[in-house]
């Protein structure tokens, strides 16, 4: 076996933990029973790497078949590196009509005449994505697999999701992808996450949306904290109307997981004392960056509780004290 | 103006009434779990964001035995409020049956002159003063043992003793020196 293979089966085997090895090589399907069985996970990585080696030129396997095994273990795991959002614009009138063969067609011949050296792969999960493998080569060079591009795609939706894309590589793609969904163009849609479930869910609206009701039912029996008899709470009813309105903004179940939120601020300097600041023409340009392991999650609970102001001090990047506001 | 009284009502048959003041609603919930836990006495735990009280709990309200200030050094905005709602206490409450405790004193972020600012409101009022670390349980656990054991005397629980009394021995006092530039 030639020595990129290798590096690929090697770059596969760091990235697939050793308890996720049996499920993926099972679903690859191209390994035998006895040859499975004798994968023996209790060995180091290592081991383990030579031998899936051996057991590939055994069954003389070739590339197209390795990055099979690539992209089944990274449908399944998707929650890893960063993927990108982009938004299809200008569907044309046919686009709502596309279908799963014209679409493989369209985007292999596209993206083989905008490079000539590629290698595509499409699927269909069972979840109606389209996941499409690209790895890229050039005039001079064969298709790299060790830097593959993922894509996924849900036909008649506008979203793409992006990860492992050059900025070289950026306009070809938006080529093949504008070209073969029948739309006029694409555009960045500004949001990014390590977790593709929760950027996903968040761009298509899956997760618990509120709806407006004309006679929101009361909150009492939401209101766990104070379950002993003993404890009385006098302000109760803005502590209610608070959690309302987070249940009112963000939904009262599971929220997607979000990492962090980054906007831009044009803001003018706002401070009596310093005449010189606030007299400067041009708006202040900032950026506000918003971080927690479950963003959405912290917000609503921020919410709730009436913890609604932060400051901004310069003890590091980002904020790093708040303090409280009362909400009336 | 609703001014809460201490003596207006009946106390309960070895009751204990506590309020807990805090404008930011966190560590008086944690504090109240701790405190109902007391076998000695029924303690009644009442959790306020600020003074005055809703007019309409007034009835069912119990007298109240000990008011507790809770002030959260990081913010500015924690000790205006507690020093806002202090208008809204009967005078009798400070002959012993109010406290403060203040969280955060360790934290750098605080400017020496907040924590300065509330010794001397408590030492104006003759109030004890307490510090408490309300991010783990012991420092919770600990705070509501200090908390119950000024309580236990402000309602009357302990024999041979009266808040008054115990007031003149726990109340904060401010050192001479204070207003002097401290090593920093």
């Amino acid at each position: 076996m030639d020595t990129s293979n290798k590096r690929l089966i090697q770059r596969l085997m760091s990235r697939i933990p050793i308890k996720m090895l049996r499920t993926t090589l099972g679903k690859w399907g191209r390994l035998t029973e006895v040859q499975l069985k004798s994968m023996n996970l209790t060995q180091s990585k290592w081991a383990l790497t030579e031998k899936l080696i051996a057991i590939c030129e055994e069954n003389e396997l070739e590339v197209k078949h390795l990055t099979e095994l690539e992209m089944i273990y990274i449908i399944d795991n998707p929650n890893q590196g960063m993927w990108h959002t982009f938004q299809l614009m200008d569907p044309e009138d046919d686009a709502q009509s596309v279908e799963l063969t014209q679409f493989k067609e369209q985007f292999k011949s596209h993206i083989r005449e905008l490079v000539r050296q590629v290698s595509v792969k499409m699927k269909k999960h069972t979840d109606e994505a389209v996941w499409i493998r690209i790895a890229w080569g050039d005039a001079f060079s064969r298709p790299n697999h060790l830097k593959p591009t993922y894509v996924v795609h849900h036909l008649q939706t506008p979203y793409v999701f992006v990860t492992s894309l050059t900025a070289k590589q950026k306009p070809l793609l938006s080529q093949a992808l504008v070209l073969s969904t029948r739309h006029q163009a694409i555009k960045d849609a500004n949001l990014s996450g390590r977790k593709l479930t929760a950027i996903r869910d968040l761009m298509m609206r899956q997760y618990q949306q509120v709806f407006p009701t004309k006679y929101p039912s009361p909150l009492t029996e939401h209101n766990p904290t104070v379950s002993n008899p003993h404890i009385g709470r006098e302000q109760a009813e803005p502590a209610a109307n608070r959690l309302q309105m987070a249940c009112e903004a963000f939904g009262g179940g599971m929220l997607p997981q979000l990492q962090s939120a980054v906007y831009k601020l044009e803001t003018k300097f706002r401070d009596q004392t310093n005449k010189t600041m606030t007299e400067r023409e041009e708006p202040f340009k900032c950026v506000v960056k918003f971080a927690s392991t479950n963003l959405l999650e912290s917000l609503r609970n921020c919410a709730s509780s009436g913890r609604n102001y932060f400051v901004i001090t310069d003890n590091g990047p980002g904020p790093s004290s708040k303090t409280d506001q009362p909400q009336n | 103006m609703s001014v809460l009284n201490p003596f207006s009502k009946l106390p309960g048959l070895n009751t204990a009434n506590i309020l807990l003041v805090e404008s930011e609603e966190q560590f008086q919930q944690s504090l109240a779990d701790a405190l109902v836990e007391e076998t000695a006495a029924t303690v009644n735990v009442r959790l306020a964001k600020s003074l005055p009280l809703p007019l309409e709990n007034e009835e069912d309200r119990p007298r109240i035995d000990l008011v507790a200030f809770i002030i959260n050094l990081t913010s500015e905005l924690s000790f205006q409020s507690a020093e806002a709602s202090l208008k809204f206490l009967d005078p009798g409450y400070f002959l012993g049956k109010v406290c403060f405790m203040v969280t955060n004193a360790r934290n750098t972020a605080v400017p020496t002159e907040r924590l300065d600012a509330v010794r001397k409101l408590a030492a104006s009022l003759h109030c004890p003063l307490l510090f408490a670390e309300d991010q783990t349980p012991d420092g919770v656990t600990n705070a509501t043992e200090r908390l119950l054991s000024i309580l236990k005397v402000a309602a009357g629980l302990v024999p041979m003793t009266t808040a008054l009394y115990l007031s003149s021995l726990t109340r904060c006092t401010v050192p001479p020196d204070i207003d002097q530039p401290s090593f920093d």
